[in-house]
């Protein structure tokens, strides 16, 4: 088997400092293997967030073992009414990432821009729109090219569909998986709905309290469930479809 | 559909025309500013004299104009000094945080404790009247107003997902500060000064008013409402006027300001 891309044993971690200094993580350990798109699930508050950003390398306050074999991993958010800085043009925030990765000519980016566009369904046109002249699918699809176009392998998605509606969530799922197989990707995709982790995702882990409770495929987990709290989520999301 | 926006284009026309009339100021005046003139004492508005002379007999349009640039020239200063400063502290103390940041704020809620004016004053009892000195002393009032400002737009965006994304994808702090943050704080900025101008103004014409700003030799408008005080009801036009036109051009600014604001809020 290959060398995993992330590999979180024995992890903790804290938020605040002083007295108010609150554990979030306890004892997390995973894997996720090259080409695997591994989901996390778990309400809110349950750590998984925290578990990204500790991926991201954006959380100091941790002890045990945290290996990520990817250069600048990247997210892509929930919201991308956020995410996307709504004075620039589109254009300028997909040069943002190549102009960061240190491409100094302006030809050479707009080339490898216009290279990315056809592959996130975009078109030239709107390269000379802002954020606010797209549409909530457009966004998010401008988001993940923007996330994908310095070359990282492994992306973390926080809920990159839950603030679409339902049509656009199974186009923009779609394009995740076409990507992910075109470009040889690594998802960490954290949701909270577990009928969307269910469509995209080979294995699940279930945090609960700053823990995995549960891990294994994606079928095992659904069809047969062990851990009560697995139970009483999956139980939540069927009375809801 | 988009309503008319009036203070943009009353705003514009306004700050237009008083940009007009003291451009002009610096080019050409109908006589010399402080030439007095013993046959025109007192003379009111007439066709030789637009604004009318004072108990010397100098021009009150002439000095109008000149005084006019002067403080024009005073307040884009004091404008440039404390937004200039002010933006870099406060954009830095905003997206950085922390000690450093909790100290400088407090410094400068001790500096907006007192009336601006007042400070100014005890600046310059202690340096001496003078243009650059009102510069000096009223730039350095106007950090705080400007750094609380602008710290307050930074802590807005300094969480959005669009810095967080910027930042992993290794974008250095300054460019962040400079490129991907600051362009949204401009409807905020330009509200903020427009506001400082119309202050720097008036604080200007306060101090010279009081007699610690400008010298003789280069009147602004507060000088020439100091000066005419003592005739206010003989000769009243050398007192009409020079406010007059301190009135329009505050008024033209707050309006194109207030317009600038509505209209970029709308878009953005």
């Amino acid at each position: 088997m290959a060398e995993p891309i992330v590999r979180i044993s024995h992890l903790n971690s804290w938020y605040g400092r002083g007295k108010g200094r609150k554990q979030v993580l306890r004892d997390v350990s995973i894997e996720l293997a090259p080409g695997e798109v591994l989901g996390i699930v778990g309400e809110s508050g349950s750590g998984k967030s925290t578990l990204a950003k500790c991926v991201l390398g954006m959380v100091t306050d941790i002890t045990g073992e945290l290996t990520v074999n990817s250069r600048r991993p990247q997210m892509v958010f929930q919201d991308p009414y956020g995410s996307l800085n709504p004075v620039k043009m589109v254009g300028w925030i997909l040069e943002e990432p190549l102009r960061a990765a240190g491409i100094k000519d302006k030809r050479e980016r707009r080339r490898r821009v216009e290279e990315f566009l056809p592959l996130v369904g975009l078109e030239g046109e709107h390269l000379s729109r802002k954020p606010a002249q797209l549409s909530g699918g457009q966004r998010q699809r401008v988001a993940i090219a923007a996330a994908l176009i310095q070359g990282s392998k492994l992306i973390v998605l926080d809920e990159p569909v839950s603030a679409l509606d339902v049509t656009l969530q199974a186009q923009i799922l779609r394009l995740l998986s076409d990507l992910k197989e075109e470009l040889g990707l690594s998802y960490l995709f954290i949701s909270h709905d577990l009928a969307v982790v269910y469509q995209l995702c080979d294995r699940v882990a279930v945090m609960s309290g700053g823990g995995i409770v549960e891990e294994g495929d994606v079928d095992e987990i659904y069809d047969h469930p062990k851990h009560e709290y697995t139970k009483k989520l999956l139980a939540a999301s069927l009375a809801l479809d | 559909m988009k309503k008319k926006n009036w203070y943009l284009t009353i705003g514009c026309v306004l700050t237009a025309c008083m940009l007009i009339f003291i451009a002009t100021g610096f080019l050409w005046t109908p006589y010399e500013p402080s030439a007095m003139n013993a046959a025109d004492r007192g003379t009111g508005p007439c066709a030789q004299h637009l604004f009318g002379c004072d108990s010397y007999g100098r021009d009150i349009f002439s000095r109008t104009l000149e005084g006019a640039g002067s403080t024009l020239t005073i307040a884009l200063a004091v404008l440039a000094v404390g937004a200039v400063s002010g933006l870099l502290i406060g954009a830095l103390c905003g997206y950085y945080g922390g000690g450093l940041d909790a100290l400088i704020m407090r410094l400068c809620d001790a500096i907006a404790a007192f009336p601006s004016v007042l400070l100014a004053m005890v600046v310059l009892a202690v340096t001496g009247p003078g243009k650059y000195n009102v510069i000096g002393a009223l730039g350095v009032l106007f950090i705080p107003s400007f750094a609380r400002l602008v710290r307050g737009e930074f802590l807005k965006y300094r969480d959005r997902d669009f810095v967080l994304s910027a930042k992993l994808m290794g974008v250095s702090d300054c460019r962040i500060i400079f490129v991907h943050i600051l362009p949204n704080t401009w409807p905020v900025l330009l509200s903020g000064l427009t506001i400082g101008f119309n202050n720097a103004v008036l604080a200007e014409a306060s101090m010279s008013y009081l007699g610690i700003g400008v010298s003789a030799q280069e009147p602004s408008i507060g000088y020439m409402l100091k000066d005419a005080q003592a005739v206010l009801f003989t000769l009243p036009w050398c007192t009409v006027f020079p406010a007059l036109v301190a009135v329009l051009l505050i008024l033209g600014m707050g309006l194109l300001g207030e317009g600038l604001r509505d209209r970029m809020g709308v878009v953005s």
